[in-house]
Order: C-alpha cells, then structure tokens, then sequence
C-alpha cells in the first residue's frame, strides 16, 4: 500500500509537470513565467544538494530520504515535460 | 475503498495521457481541454495517494496491534508456565518438609519408645526402684532433706514443714499443700530409711 501511495504522488508531480508545460504552450508571456519558474526550481534543486544535511536538520528527515526526494523531484519533472513535449 | 482507489489512480492516468495524445489538435477548444483533463488529473492522483496512504496507516497499525497482541500472548503463556513451575516447586517444598516432619516425629516416639523399653525392664528387675525414679528431683530432694532431719533427731510433722517447705502449722493453703507432699512422700522415706 506504501509503494502505491508513493506512486500516486509519483504520478501526480509528473501531471503536475505536464500542466506546467501546458501553461508555458498558451502564451509566449507564460512560457517565459514558467521558464523562471523551472530556473527557480533548478536553483533551489542545485542548492538543497550542496545544503542537504542542513536541510534534513531543518526538515527533520534523513539525508537519504532528502536525496531521493530531490531525484524523484528531478525525474517527475523530466517524464512530465517529456510526456507533453513528446506528445 | 481499495476499488476507489484504483478507479482514481487509474483515471488519474488516462486523464493525463489522453487528452494529450488522443485529442484532436485543429479543435477550438483542444487547449481548454487539455487543462480540465490535466487539472482534474493532478486532483485524481492526489486524492488516491491520500487515500493510500490512509489506508498504509491504517495497515501499520493493525500490524502493531498484531504484534501487542501476540507479544500479550507470548507474555502470558510464559506467566502461567513461570507460576505453575513455581506452585510445583512449593508442592515438592511441601512434600519434603512433610516427610522430614515425620522422619522427626518418628525420631521422637522410637526415643520414647526406647525409654519406655528401659523402665519396663527396671520395674521387672526391681518394683521399688521403679517408684523412686518417677519422683521429680525437687522430691528426691525433700526426701534427703527430711532423711537428714530424721538424722538430727527432729521427727514431728510441723517441725519437719517447718525445716523442709518453711511452713508453719495451720490452716494456710500452703501448710495444707505441704502436709499432702509430705503424706505422698512418707512411703518413700520409710523405704529410704529401711533400704538405707
């Protein structure tokens, strides 16, 4: 049941990817937001890798859990706009 | 609520795959679509995820319970184990102390039964002697007493109270308790004075 929660939340951050790419495809003004947007996200990714034990102090979870938020994060992103770009 | 959670999953799925690949793109209103299907996407995954992991928690739980239930389990039927081997151990305590109890009382009646063989066999070799020996030693001492009286020439009975119990003639309790002594004793002493 643990492994089908997690993928659901999976599934949704992948959505959720898509919706940001169907938002950047409506105006030129959008895909410029949601570019700062994915350069924001890209920064703050880069910098919770350098922070990342401070940050699991601050979150209170280990480090490992940390890592492999910051990797599913980066793979949801990349099948969802992979998804609507393919598509 | 398992069947609700795979219809959400499972449409969560279709609704964002769909509307991408499947849609025709010269349509008005493909874009808007395309948003609705991917918005009410993002909200079928995320309440199938809530709703698995509910239904994780309540897994883990059950689980714990599972387990206190059987560590109350394994705890009591190591109590009962611990307290029957212990009533065993206090009947086999019991046991024992009840036999050493009887090997003590049958240590007792042979000593008695010994000592009983010995006076018997006394008062078959000599009756009178016999007699003597049950007297307490406080009486075989007021017979000597009285013997040495009689020795110095004092022979009346007040006299003799008076030297042996410290008694004077009269009605007292104890001159009367002194007299029947001396009455019980005389036979001895008579025998004393003739055997001696």
């Amino acid at each position: 049941m643990r492994v089908i929660h997690l993928t659901n939340y999976f599934v949704a951050g992948c959505i959720a990817s898509s919706f940001l790419g169907w938002v950047a495809s409506l105006h030129p003004m959008a895909f410029r937001a949601v570019l700062c947007l994915l350069a924001t996200i890209a920064i703050a990714w880069g910098l919770s890798w350098l922070l990342d034990f401070s940050l699991s102090k601050l979150l209170k979870i280990s480090v490992a859990d940390l890592q492999a938020l910051l990797i599913s994060g980066l793979a949801m992103l990349l099948i969802g706009l992979g998804v609507f770009l393919c598509t | 609520m398992h069947l609700k959670l795979f219809v959400l999953s499972a449409s969560s799925v279709v609704l964002w795959l769909t509307p991408l690949s499947a849609l025709d793109k010269t349509l008005g209103i493909h874009k808007a679509l395309q948003g609705v299907s991917l918005t009410a996407a993002i909200a079928c995954a995320v309440t199938a995820g809530n709703i698995a992991r509910e239904l994780s928690e309540q897994g883990e739980i059950e689980e714990i319970k599972a387990r206190a239930i059987t560590a109350d389990v394994v705890d009591e039927i190591a109590t009962s184990a611990y307290i029957s081997q212990q009533q065993r151990q206090q009947e086999a305590e019991q046991i024992l102390a009840t036999d050493e109890e009887i090997d003590e009382q049958e240590a007792e009646l042979n000593s008695i039964k010994e000592s009983l063989e010995l006076l018997l066999n006394q008062s078959s070799n000599d009756s009178g002697e016999l007699a003597v020996v049950n007297l307490s030693t406080r009486q075989r001492e007021q017979i000597e007493l009285i013997l040495q009286c009689h020795a110095k020439g004092i022979s009346g009975k007040n006299k003799i109270l008076k030297e042996v119990w410290g008694v004077s003639a009269g009605s007292s309790q104890a001159y009367r308790n002194a007299k029947a002594e001396y009455e019980y004793l005389m036979p001895f002493i008579k025998e004393e004075e003739e055997g001696g």
